[in-house]
C-alpha cells in the first residue's frame, strides 16, 4: 500500500525533473509581481507629482512611460508563465508516461494480463493528466504565494511600517494562512467531488439499465427518482458546503478589512492626526502606494486557494501510479538469475523451479530438451504448471532458480510467435493488424497468410480486400476468428519458436478446424512448436506429449 | 454555438436564480471596486486638505461618511462573497439535476440508444464528462461575461457622466478590444486545439487499451518497444495541444491586463488634464482609476472559460448527437400477432449486422397462448439476437415480429443501485410487500433476505455487487416473474444458478405462471425449465 507520503515524494521527484522550467515559471511570475509594484509605483507618482505638485501633465511623460513599460512587462512576463507552466506540466507528463512505459514493460505479459486493461489505460491517461493543475499552476503558486506578497511587504515597511505591520497583522503568518486556506479548499473539494460522483454513478447506473427501464415502461419514475435523489445530494452537500465556505470568507474578510484599516489609518495620518510613528512621514504617493499594494498582497493567496484542488487531485492520481509503480520494483528485484547459453539447436531447460507460494512449487527442478522442428504438446491438469513453463520459456516471466536457452539465447531475446487466448486485433486494416509484428510483410504475403488460416472468405466480401477495415460495421470478429489473425501475424512472421497457450480452448469448431489444419502447416515448415493443450486432435499433431503436474514434466 | 441552444434553454429556466445569482456576483465585484476606489478617493482628499491644513488653511472634510463606506464596502464584499458562492453553488448543483434528469429522459426516448454502439463503458465515461462540462456553463462562462460586460459599460457611462466624452471614448476603445481579447479571441485561437481533444483522447485510450491486450504477442515479437512509441506519442500531441491552448490563454490573458492597464493609464493622463482644467477634484481623478484596477479580477475569470468553450461545444454536439429522440422508430415494432391464437409469431426473420451474414436468416415461429416452448443454441448462434427480436428491441432486417404484451429477460444481468425493494417493483410497480416477498420466495431468495436487517429495503451495492452472480440473476428474474404480462420471454434465465436451486425453481415457476405464454432460451436443455416444446439453432 502507498501512503501519501509516497505520493508526495513521488511527485517531489516528478517536481526535480521539471525543475528548470518551475523555476522559470516562478521567475516569470516574481517578474509579473515586480513589475506590479512598479506600475502601481508610477501611478502613485503620477498621482502625487500632478494633484500635490501640480505639475502639468505634459512635463510627466516619463512617468507615464515608465507605467506604460511596466505594464507591458507585466504582461509579457505573465503570458511567459503561462507557457513555461504549460511546458513543465507536459514534461513532467512525458516522464510519467515513460516511468508507466517502463514500469509496464518490467511487468510482463503474464503479470499485465491480470490487470484490467481499462484500469492500465487510465492511469496512462487519466491519472497522468491529473497533474497537470498542480505542476502548471498549484506548485509555482505556492513558491509564488509566499515571495510575492514578502516582496510587497518589504516595500509597504520601506514606505510606512506601520500600514506594514497592519498588513502583517491581517495574514498573522502566511503558513498558518495557507493552512486554514488549504484545509477550506480540501474539505470543499472532497465534499464536492464526492457528490458530483455519487450523482454521476446515480445518472450512469440509470443509464446503464435504461433498456431494462424501456422494457418495463418504468423510465418516467426513473427520472422522477434520479431527481429526488440529486436533490437530497444537493441538501447534503449544501450543509457542508456552507462551513466550508466560510475559509474563502476568512480569506476575503481578512483582505477586505486590511485595506480598509490601510486605508484610513492612512487618511488619517495624512491629515495629521495621528502623530506618532511613521504617519508624519506620509504623502500622497506613499500612501496611495500602500493602498493599490494592499491588494497586490493577498492576491497570490487568492490564486493558491483557488489551485487547491490541483492538489487534491494530483495526489489521488499519483497515489494509484506509485502503486503501480512500485509494485514492480518490488516484483523485479526477486528475479534476475545468471544465464548460460546452450547449443543453438535447442530449446533448453536445466533444473528449472518456479513457486508462487512456497509450501507447493509449480515446478520443481525441471530439465527438458527439445530440438529444433520438434512439436511438443504440454498436457496434464489445470494448475499444473503448463502455462507457466511456457511463460518461462517466453521470457514472460522469470523462474526462482533455474536456466532456459532458447536456441543459444536467454529466452524473449530472438523474436517468436506467442498465440494466447486473448483475442488481439488492433482498430485498422487487416494490413495494418499483420504488419504490426511485421511491419516489412508483403502484400501478397499477408494475403496468402490470412487465407491460410481461413480467413478469406472475409476478405472477399470487402472491396479493398487486406485494406479494407476490419471492424467496418462496428461488428468485431469472433473470439474463434481474431485468433485466427494471430496466428495469421506467426505465418506471415516466419519465427523458429512458436508458443502456444491452449489455442483452440472455447473456439467453434469451424475455427479449431482451421487452426489445427494451420498449425499441421507450421510443423511441416520446420518450425519448433510448442503448446499447452487438452485437446486430443492437438495431442495427436505432437512428436512428443510431455504431462506437466505436481511440479515435474514426463513423457506421456 | 447552435449545439448549445437546447442546453442554455435548459439552463435558463431557473432565471429568477441565475439573475439572483449574477447579482450576488456583481454586487461582490462592485463592492470590491468601491472598496479601493473610495479608499483612493478618501487618501487623496485627506492628503489634499492635509496639506492645505499644514499651510495654515482653514479646510474641514467630512470624515464619517467615506470612513463608514469603506467599513460598508469591506464587509458587504466579505458578506457578498460568501453569499454569492453558496447560493451560486446551490444553483450549479440544481443545474446538475435538470440536466441529467433532462438527459435521461431524452435517452429513454432515443430509439438509437436501443442499438448497441451507445452502451459500452467508454461511452459512459465519455457521457460523464460532457456532462460535467455542460453543469458549470452558468457560472464559468456566462455569468461572469455577462458580469464583465456590466460592469465596464457601467465605468464608461460613469466615465461620461462624471469625467468627459472624451476619457469614455476613450476607455471603450481600450476597454472593448480588452473584452474581445479576454473572450471571443481566446475562443477562436483555442477552438481547433480543443475541439478534438476529447475524439483524439477516445482514440488514445483505444490505442493504449490495444496496446495492452496485445502485449504478449507484441512482447513476443519484440514489438512493445515500437507500439509502446505510438502511444507515447500519441499522448504526447494531446498533452502538447493542451499545452498550446493554455500558451495562447496566458497570453491573451496577458494581452487583456495590459489593455485594462492601459485604460487605467488613460483615466490618469486625462483626469489629470481635467483637474487642470479645473472640471473636476483631485480625489475625483484617482476614483476612475482605482476603480478601473478593479476590472483586472473581472477579466481574469474570463480566458480560461472561453478556452475550454470549444472542448464545451463539441460536449455539447455529442450530447445532441446521441440523443435524438425519435420516438416513432421504437413504438413501429410493436404489433399483436394476426391469429388470436397466438402469442408471438416470427414471420420470415432474419437478423443481420452490417454487411456480414444474417445471424438469424428466414426464421418462423408461431408460439400458442400458453405454450411454454424452449429455444437451444450454442453460444454465437443468434440466441439473444432472436430474443431481442422477439422482445421488439431489435427491428430484424427483414420479415416481421408480433407479439402481445411481453417480459424479457435479457441475457445480461441489469440491477440498479437502490433497495431490493425498488429493484422489484420496477417489474410491477404496484406490487405490495407480500408479493414481493412470494416472488422472492419463489426464486429461492426470501430466506437470504429476511436475515437482512433491512429485510426488503436492503440497499443492493454497485452493480447489485454484494449478491453472488446467482443471486443478482435470481433477483432478475424474479423482477421479470413479477410483472403481469402474459407472455415472458427468458434469455438463459438460470446463469450462474446451481442446479440444486434451478430445480427447486423451475418446480414452483409452472405454478407461478399458470395460464402465461414462455419462450425460454438456453445454451442447453437442462439449463431451461421443462416445455412443451423444444427448438434447436443451428
Amino acid at each position: 500500500m502507498a501512503e501519501p507520503a509516497t505520493a508526495r515524494a513521488w511527485l517531489g521527484g516528478l517536481a526535480a525533473h521539471g525543475r528548470p522550467l518551475i523555476l522559470a515559471t516562478v521567475s516569470a511570475g516574481v517578474v509579473v509581481g515586480l513589475a506590479t509594484i512598479a506600475q502601481m509605483a508610477f501611478l502613485a507618482g503620477i498621482v502625487h507629482q500632478g494633484l500635490v505638485a501640480e505639475v502639468p501633465v505634459e512635463q510627466l511623460s516619463l512617468l507615464f512611460t515608465g507605467a506604460v513599460a511596466a505594464i507591458l512587462v507585466r504582461g509579457l512576463a505573465q503570458g511567459l508563465q503561462s507557457r513555461f507552466a504549460a511546458r513543465c506540466s507536459r514534461k513532467v507528463r512525458s516522464e510519467v508516461r515513460h516511468q508507466v512505459n517502463r514500469c509496464w514493460q518490467a511487468t510482463g505479459p503474464v503479470a499485465m494480463g491480470q490487470i484490467s486493461a481499462g484500469t492500465l489505460a487510465r492511469e496512462w491517461l487519466d491519472h497522468t493528466d491529473a497533474l497537470h493543475g498542480y505542476f502548471a499552476r498549484f506548485l509555482p503558486q505556492m513558491i509564488l504565494a509566499v515571495i510575492v506578497p514578502l516582496l510587497v511587504l518589504v516595500v509597504v515597511f520601506s514606505l510606512d511600517w506601520l500600514a506594514g505591520i497592519f498588513l502583517l497583522l491581517s495574514a498573522p503568518l502566511i503558513p498558518l494562512f495557507m493552512a486554514l486556506v488549504g484545509m477550506g479548499a480540501e474539505k470543499l473539494n472532497q465534499q464536492h467531488f464526492q457528490t458530483i460522483g455519487r450523482l454521476s454513478g446515480q445518472f450512469l447506473d440509470r443509464v446503464r439499465g435504461l433498456t431494462t427501464l424501456q422494457l418495463f415502461g418504468q423510465t418516467a419514475t426513473a427520472a422522477e427518482i434520479l431527481r429526488e435523489r440529486s436533490d437530497d445530494y444537493r441538501r447534503v452537500t449544501m450543509k457542508t458546503l456552507r462551513i466550508a465556505f466560510l475559509s474563502s470568507a476568512v480569506l476575503e474578510f481578512f483582505s477586505s478589512v486590511a485595506i480598509a484599516v490601510v486605508a484610513i489609518y492612512i487618511g488619517f495620518g495624512l491629515l495629521g492626526y495621528i502623530t506618532y510613528g511613521p504617519a508624519e512621514d506620509l504623502t500622497l504617493f506613499s500612501g496611495l502606494l500602500v493602498l493599490l499594494l494592499a491588494p497586490e498582497f493577498f492576491q497570490p493567496l487568492r490564486l493558491l486557494s483557488q489551485h487547491y484542488h490541483d492538489r487534491a487531485a494530483a495526489m489521488g492520481a499519483g497515489e494509484e501510479l506509485v502503486r503501480r509503480l512500485q509494485s514492480v520494483e518490488a516484483g523485479a528485484q526477486a528475479a534476475q538469475g545468471s544465464f548460460q547459453p546452450q547449443s543453438p539447436d535447442l530449446v533448453s531447460v536445466r533444473d528449472l523451479s518456479l513457486a508462487y507460494d512456497r509450501e507447493r512449487p509449480v515446478l520443481d527442478q525441471v530439465s527438458l530438451e527439445v530440438s529444433k522442428g520438434d512439436v511438443i504438446a504440454l498436457t496434464g491438469p489445470s494448475g499444473g504448471g503448463k502455462s507457466s513453463l511456457l511463460y518461462l520459456i517466453a521470457g514472460f516471466m522469470q523462474p526462482d532458480r533455474g536456466n532456459i536457452s532458447v536456441f543459444g539465447a536467454a529466452p524473449g531475446i530472438q523474436p517468436f510467435g506467442w498465440l494466447g487466448q486473448s483475442p488481439f486485433l488492433v482498430h485498422g486494416t487487416w494490413a495494418d493488424n499483420v504488419r504490426l509484428t511485421t511491419p516489412d510483410a508483403t502484400d501478397i504475403s499477408i494475403e496468402t497468410a490470412l487465407r491460410q488460416v481461413g480467413l478469406g472468405d472475409l476478405l472477399n466480401n470487402r472491396k479493398s480486400g487486406i485494406y479494407s477495415r476490419i471492424t467496418e460495421d462496428g461488428q468485431g470478429l469472433s473470439g474463434g476468428q481474431a485468433r485466427r489473425l494471430s496466428l495469421a501475424r506467426v505465418f506471415v512472421a516466419n519465427y523458429d519458436l512458436i508458443l502456444l497457450d491452449e489455442p483452440t480452448a472455447g473456439l467453434d469448431s469451424d475455427s479449431e478446424i482451421y487452426i489445427l489444419e494451420a498449425l499441421h502447416k507450421l510443423a511441416l515448415a520446420g518450425k519448433t512448436l510448442i503448446f499447452a493443450t487438452h485437446h486430443q486432435a492437438l495431442l495427436t499433431l505432437a512428436n512428443r506429449t510431455l504431462l506437466v503436474s505436481e511440479g515435474g514434466v514426463q513423457d506421456a | 454555438m447552435r449545439e448549445l441552444r437546447p442546453w442554455i434553454s435548459l439552463i435558463f429556466r431557473r432565471p429568477g436564480r441565475l439573475l439572483v445569482g449574477g447579482l450576488l456576483i456583481l454586487i461582490t465585484l462592485l463592492s470590491g471596486m468601491g472598496l479601493l476606489a473610495l479608499s483612493g478617493w478618501f487618501i487623496t482628499a485627506t492628503a489634499l486638505t492635509g496639506l492645505l491644513l499644514a499651510t495654515g488653511v482653514q479646510a474641514s472634510l467630512n470624515l464619517y461618511i467615506p470612513g463608514g463606506g469603506i467599513r460598508f464596502f469591506a464587509v458587504a464584499r466579505t458578506v457578498a462573497r460568501y453569499a454569492e458562492r453558496v447560493y451560486n453553488h446551490d444553483t450549479v448543483l440544481r443545474l446538475l439535476t435538470d440536466i441529467r434528469v433532462a438527459l435521461f429522459e431524452r435517452l429513454s426516448l432515443a430509439a438509437r440508444y436501443r442499438r448497441t454502439a451507445l452502451r459500452g463503458p467508454q461511452w459512459l465515461s465519455r457521457l460523464t464528462n460532457d456532462v460535467d462540462a455542460l453543469d458549470t456553463l452558468y457560472l464559468r462562462l456566462i455569468a461572469p461575461t455577462a458580469l464583465a460586460a456590466l460592469v465596464t459599460a457601467l465605468l464608461i457611462v460613469v466615465a461620461w457622466v462624471f469625467y468627459s466624452q472624451a476619457l469614455a471614448i476613450g476607455l471603450l476603445i481600450t476597454l472593448l478590444p480588452a473584452f474581445l481579447v479576454a473572450t471571443v479571441v481566446v475562443y477562436l485561437r483555442t477552438r481547433h486545439l480543443v475541439y478534438r481533444q476529447t475524439d483524439a483522447r477516445e482514440r488514445a485510450r483505444t490505442d493504449v487499451i490495444e496496446h495492452i491486450e496485445g502485449f504478449a504477442e507484441l512482447t513476443a515479437a519484440g514489438r512493445t518497444g515500437k507500439h509502446a512509441a505510438l502511444c507515447l506519442r500519441q499522448a504526447d500531441q494531446i498533452a502538447r495541444n493542451d499545452s498550446r491552448a493554455d500558451t495562447r490563454t496566458g497570453w491573451n490573458l496577458g494581452l487583456a491586463q495590459v489593455m485594462v492597464n492601459l485604460a487605467v493609464v488613460l483615466a490618469v493622463w486625462m483626469g489629470l488634464q481635467l483637474f487642470q482644467q479645473g472640471s473636476v477634484t483631485g480625489p475625483v481623478v484617482v476614483l476612475l482609476p482605482v476603480a478601473l484596477l478593479g476590472l483586472l479580477e473581472v477579466y481574469s475569470m474570463l480566458p480560461d472559460a472561453f478556452a475550454r468553450l470549444g472542448g464545451t461545444l463539441a460536449s455539447a454536439a455529442r450530447l445532441n448527437r446521441d440523443c435524438v429522440a425519435e420516438s416513432a422508430a421504437g413504438s413501429a415494432a410493436s404489433q399483436p400477432p394476426a391469429d388470436p391464437r397466438h402469442a408471438l409469431e416470427l414471420d420470415q426473420v432474419t437478423v443481420r449486422f452490417g454487411d456480414h451474414s444474417p445471424v438469424i436468416s428466414r426464421f418462423d415461429l408461431a408460439v400458442l397462448n400458453g405454450e411454454w416452448v424452449n429455444i437451444i443454441g450454442n453460444s454465437g448462434a443468434g440466441k439473444s439476437s432472436l430474443a431481442e427480436v422477439m422482445a421488439g428491441l431489435e427491428i430484424p432486417a427483414s420479415g416481421c415480429a408480433r407479439r402481445i404484451t411481453s417480459a424479457y429477460l435479457t441475457q445480461q444481468t441489469v440491477l440498479f443501485e437502490d433497495t431490493l425493494k425498488a429493484n422489484l417493483l420496477i417489474g410491477r410497480p404496484d406490487a405490495s410487500d407480500a408479493d414481493v416477498w412470494r416472488v422472492l420466495g419463489l426464486v429461492a431468495m426470501a430466506d437470504r433476505f429476511t436475515r437482512e436487517p433491512a429485510q426488503l429495503n436492503t440497499w443492493l451495492g454497485s452493480m447489485g455487487s454484494q449478491l453472488s452472480g446467482g443471486e443478482a440473476r435470481r433477483i432478475a428474474l424474479a423482477r421479470v416473474l413479477l410483472n403481469e404480462a402474459p407472455l415472458i420471454i427468458l434469455d438463459e434465465p438460470f446463469t450462474g444458478v446451481d442446479t440444486h436451486t434451478r430445480n427447486s425453481i423451475t418446480a414452483d415457476m409452472k405454478q407461478w405462471l399458470g395460464e402465461k405464454t414462455v419462450v425460454a432460451l438456453g445454451h442447453a436443455p437442462e439449463a431451461l425449465p421443462a416445455s412443451d416444446r423444444t427448438l434447436r439453432l443451428s
